[in-house]
């Protein structure tokens, strides 16, 4: 086995209690630590000690983590990665609170990805035994738990071939310049059953796109949108629906300026399933099925 | 309450002493190129051609770095203006959204 999942997602934020007010009231993510500048959360539904990392000093992507099932996970990818030429380094018990040893990897975008196998085990807020479908007392969107992020880079393919060859992702949906020419600008790729753990888009090295949240439903997002007015978050684009992994969404930028997301539905992806494939031509539709149409800022705005 | 002008526009509107100059323009029924709205992106940065702002929340250098800022250029979702300024537009035209509905 390898990656299981999207395990954490470390961003700098300009204003770390105006950051807080957004994780912790709005979105309702459960504050689990801190330590110097930085803040700890973790959605209700995850078990393991967080999934976001906020730091205070600037914005944007600090890195990723991918939590792999087995530690000799760790030797393999290493192997693979340093075969590819990637940047790696080994990262030691302690160097991320409560996190294991594991690898750092620096893609050949510039963005950083963590593979660790050991994390705190701290359980969900509804616990193994005979549990609720959710929590009595959720605040605002009430987030379960992160689902995937979307990255800029030069080039889409050879990020691609990375996470295919080292990380063992497979493509679910990939968008081509077109029939005649086959020069990939767009690639979501998954490990698990969802449509994406990873995503990227051609753009420069380096910068956030947006990083999401599952939420269960439809009406769980229509829910977040009330919330985001509630709250005054600026709203990117949505409710609507993505023709690319046909989940639904809104996205929504927190006090800083990242993007996030909020995603439901979608379809499952097992190890056999058969890639889609986007023209540019029908990039508008694929991003946002129903409008068919893209507004600026979703090619400026990066973090 | 100070004047936001914009150079080219003809247009002139008052902003209240917590409001920066984007969020005047927009409640005035005014758009122009924006993105996060949150100082985070650098998308609606405009020159600032004649007056003062200041920043109340943190802005990353990332963002606006200081020689920009010593240059002019003001990051319109945050900068509040101290005093009456005039800004211009980056390669746009300032659009009146609300249409008939303006007064
Ligand atoms: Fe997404």
């Amino acid at each position: 086995m390898s990656v299981m999942r999207l395990g954490y997602v470390h961003v700098r934020v300009t204003d770390l209690e105006e950051a807080k007010s957004h994780y912790g009231n709005t979105m309702g993510l459960l504050e689990v630590a801190n330590e110097g500048n930085k803040v700890f959360y973790k959605g209700w539904d995850e078990y393991d000690h967080h999934s976001v990392v906020l730091e205070e000093g600037g914005v944007g992507l600090v890195k990723l983590g991918y939590k792999v099932s087995e530690s000799s996970d760790l030797d393999d990818i290493e192997i693979k990665a340093t075969r590819f030429g990637a940047t790696v380094e080994r990262m030691a018990k302690g160097d991320n609170l409560s996190v294991g040893d594991g690898l750092r990897i620096t893609l050949p975008s510039d963005h950083v990805v963590e593979i660790y196998h050991e994390i705190e085990y701290l359980g969900t807020e509804t616990g193994r035994i005979n549990p609720d479908p959710w929590p009595r007392f959720r605040r605002g969107v009430g987030a379960p738990r992160i689902d995937h992020a979307l990255i800029t880079v030069e080039e889409p393919a050879l990020v691609e071939r990375f996470f295919a060859d080292v990380m063992s992702f497979m493509v679910s949906e990939r968008v081509i310049v077109s029939n005649e020419n086959p020069e990939v600008i767009g690639s979501w790729m998954y490990c698990a059953g969802t449509p994406h753990d990873i995503a990227f888009i051609k753009g420069p090295n380096g910068k956030l796109h947006h990083f999401a949240f599952a939420l269960e439903s439809w009406s769980d997002v229509l829910h977040a949108g009330d919330i985001f007015a509630m709250d005054d978050v600026p709203v990117d684009v949505g409710p609507t629906r993505h023709g690319i992994t046909r989940g639904q969404t809104i996205y929504y930028f927190d006090p800083s300026g990242n993007r996030n997301e909020v995603f439901t539905g979608g379809y499952l992806t097992f190890p056999d399933f058969p890639s889609i494939t986007w023209t540019a031509d029908q990039l508008a539709k694929g991003i946002f099925y129903i409008s068919r149409e893209l507004n600026e800022r979703f090619t400026s705005v990066l973090t | 309450m100070c004047k936001v002008r914009v150079d080219a526009e003809d247009v002139e509107v008052e902003a209240g002493l917590e409001e920066t100059i984007l969020e005047a323009l927009r409640r005035c029924g005014y758009a122009y190129r924006w993105g996060c709205r949150r100082g985070g992106c650098g998308v609606c940065k405009v020159d600032l051609l004649q007056g003062e702002v200041d920043y109340r929340r943190n802005v990353s250098e990332l963002v606006l770095s200081a020689t920009e800022r010593d240059g002019g250029v003001a990051l319109s979702c945050r900068a509040r203006p101290r005093g009456d300024v005039t800004i211009r537009l980056r390669d746009e035209r300032l659009k009146k959204c609300y249409g008939i509905l303006a007064t």
